[in-house]
């Protein structure tokens, strides 16, 4: 009895990934449909970012930061990750109505294709990290310690998403109020300056998610140094409690969002 | 075998209209974008029991809850009162709405749908011959779609439908675009379908379609079921109904 229900789970599990993985290929494929840079796309707007910031910060706010291009374009490509993901579910199952509305298919897929996708681009993108990384004559082997951060990484902005897609069906405000919410976010987390003693952005920053994550791959990836623990702690915490909440949440919303959309 | 019971089945949904407001309320409603609810009992003390083998045409007037009906059978909707049990793969085609991406070539879209319909990259592989030859557009697999015609995206979405393996067919106004000759080969492989032991839910206008095909017919209005029975008995009652 218990075998054949882990057999059950393993193969809606299976399922599950592979209609996701071929919504994240047709999804990665459109985006850029008929444009001209094609996949290019996916690499200027990060160096465009970087180039600007890096241009009018990196005297003022990048003077003491050691090694300031590569914290400045891990912050940028980490941030890029989690906006595109969140701003991008929070119109998903409004986007898919009519194909919610006509079959009766597992619609955690849409956010793990989703997620799949933007991971996609966020490995274009770390191609251009490596690529610094080279020019700045650093050790490659530390590069292998991104690994475990994206997967940390990655299920912490699935359970975000999970949390907004399902909740921006019941409350269509959630859509411009995280619109403005990244924006702050974005001014808020160090991507391009450091915290240094100013108590009220530290503060602020402990409630800040992404603040965790950023600074764990700094610490690992550009400075080659153990973090904090409670660095670590508040990483893995934050990924347990999205990822179990949005699950948690997304499963008791999901039966109302055919009617809702 | 019983492939779908249900059983006192009641649905509401809560839907915006247009109430009429004092200046205040409207004010109110206009910088707040919500606007004044109703609730509207759409599925109202529903009861069948469709076998395997068995081809059931559900007919009746727009908005007397067909699609609706459909919808609970393939748990995309959920419902307020009542049992509804299911036994078998679902597939179904509501409303040509199955997630064809205009921008996609024909092929993309059987592997798109195809995953969507539960089929594993393998077996669309080994069908795609069939799903292709059967759709009758072989010189567009490698098309982009958003030129097809509304008839060629029903014979795109019903041949991938039919090579999903179905247990339950659920068919909402799929035939009303196609022509006559595909509608005729669509009906040969549903029987052939329900000879495996399949069961097929057709919801059309097309009253002929539906006498040729289906084993009974549940007439449905205002959401509850006026008839049900043998074909030609229901349709009998319709047409009067409709003199």
């Amino acid at each position: 009895m218990a075998k054949r229900y882990i057999l059950n789970c393993l193969q809606k599990g299976k399922s599950i990934i592979g209609l996701a993985i071929q919504l994240a290929k047709v999804e990665f494929k459109l985006r850029n449909e008929g444009s001209y840079l094609g996949v290019f796309w996916y690499l200027l707007n990060p160096i465009l970012t970087f180039a600007l910031l890096f241009l009018v910060f990196s005297i003022s706010l990048g003077n003491n930061i050691p090694k300031y291009p590569l914290y400045l374009l891990l912050g940028i490509i980490m941030f890029n990750f989690f906006q595109s993901s969140t701003l991008e579910s929070t119109k998903l199952m409004r986007d898919n109505n009519r194909l919610i509305k006509s079959i009766g298919f597992p619609r955690e897929s849409l956010i793990i294709g989703l997620i799949l996708k933007n991971l996609f681009s966020h490995l274009f993108e770390f191609i251009i990290f490596i690529c610094f990384f080279i020019c700045l004559g650093l050790n490659l082997i530390s590069i292998l310690f991104y690994l475990p951060i994206i997967i940390l990484f990655l299920l912490f902005v699935f359970g975000f998403s999970l949390l907004l897609s399902s909740l921006a069906v019941y409350f269509v405000d959630l859509d411009n109020i995280w619109n403005f919410a990244i924006r702050l976010i974005w001014l808020g987390t160090p991507i391009f300056y450091a915290i240094d003693g100013q108590n009220h952005l530290f503060f602020f920053n402990l409630i800040n998610p992404l603040y965790y994550f950023i600074t764990l791959s700094r610490d690992l990836v550009i400075y080659n140094k153990m973090p904090e623990m409670w660095i670590i702690l508040g990483s893995v915490g934050c990924t347990l409690i999205f990822f179990v909440l949005g699950i948690f949440v997304f499963n008791k919303l999901k039966i109302k969002m055919a009617e809702l959309i | 075998m019983k492939r779908i019971i249900i059983e006192n089945l009641e649905k509401e949904f809560s839907i915006g209209f247009l109430k009429k407001q004092s200046s205040f309320q409207w004010l109110l409603s206009f910088f707040s974008g919500r606007e004044p609810k109703k609730v509207i009992k759409v599925l109202d003390n529903i009861s069948l029991k469709v076998n395997s083998g068995e081809i059931v045409g559900i007919i009746g007037s727009n908005g007397s809850g067909k699609s609706t009906l459909l919808r609970i059978i393939a748990g995309i909707y959920d419902y307020k009162k009542g049992n509804v049990t299911v036994n078998g793969k679902i597939i179904s085609i509501i409303n040509l709405g199955i997630g064809l991406k205009e921008r996609l070539t024909m092929k993309e879209n059987i592997f798109l749908v195809g995953s969507l319909f539960g089929m594993s990259q393998e077996e669309i592989k080994s069908k795609l011959n069939s799903i292709v030859e059967f759709s009758g557009l072989k010189e567009f697999v490698n098309t982009k779609i958003y030129q097809f015609s509304a008839g060629m995206l029903q014979r795109l979405a019903f041949s991938i439908s039919v090579h999903s393996n179905p247990e339950i067919l659920l068919l909402d106004e799929v035939f009303e675009v196609g022509d006559e000759d595909f509608r005729e080969k669509s009906a040969e492989r549903i029987k052939e379908l329900v000879r495996a032991g399949a069961t097929v839910v057709l919801v059309s206008h097309d009253l002929q379609m539906v006498e040729k095909h289906c084993n009974e017919i549940i007439w449905m209005e205002q959401g509850k079921i006026r008839e049900s029975g043998k074909t030609k008995e229901v349709l009998g009652s319709y047409k009067n109904d409709r003199l």
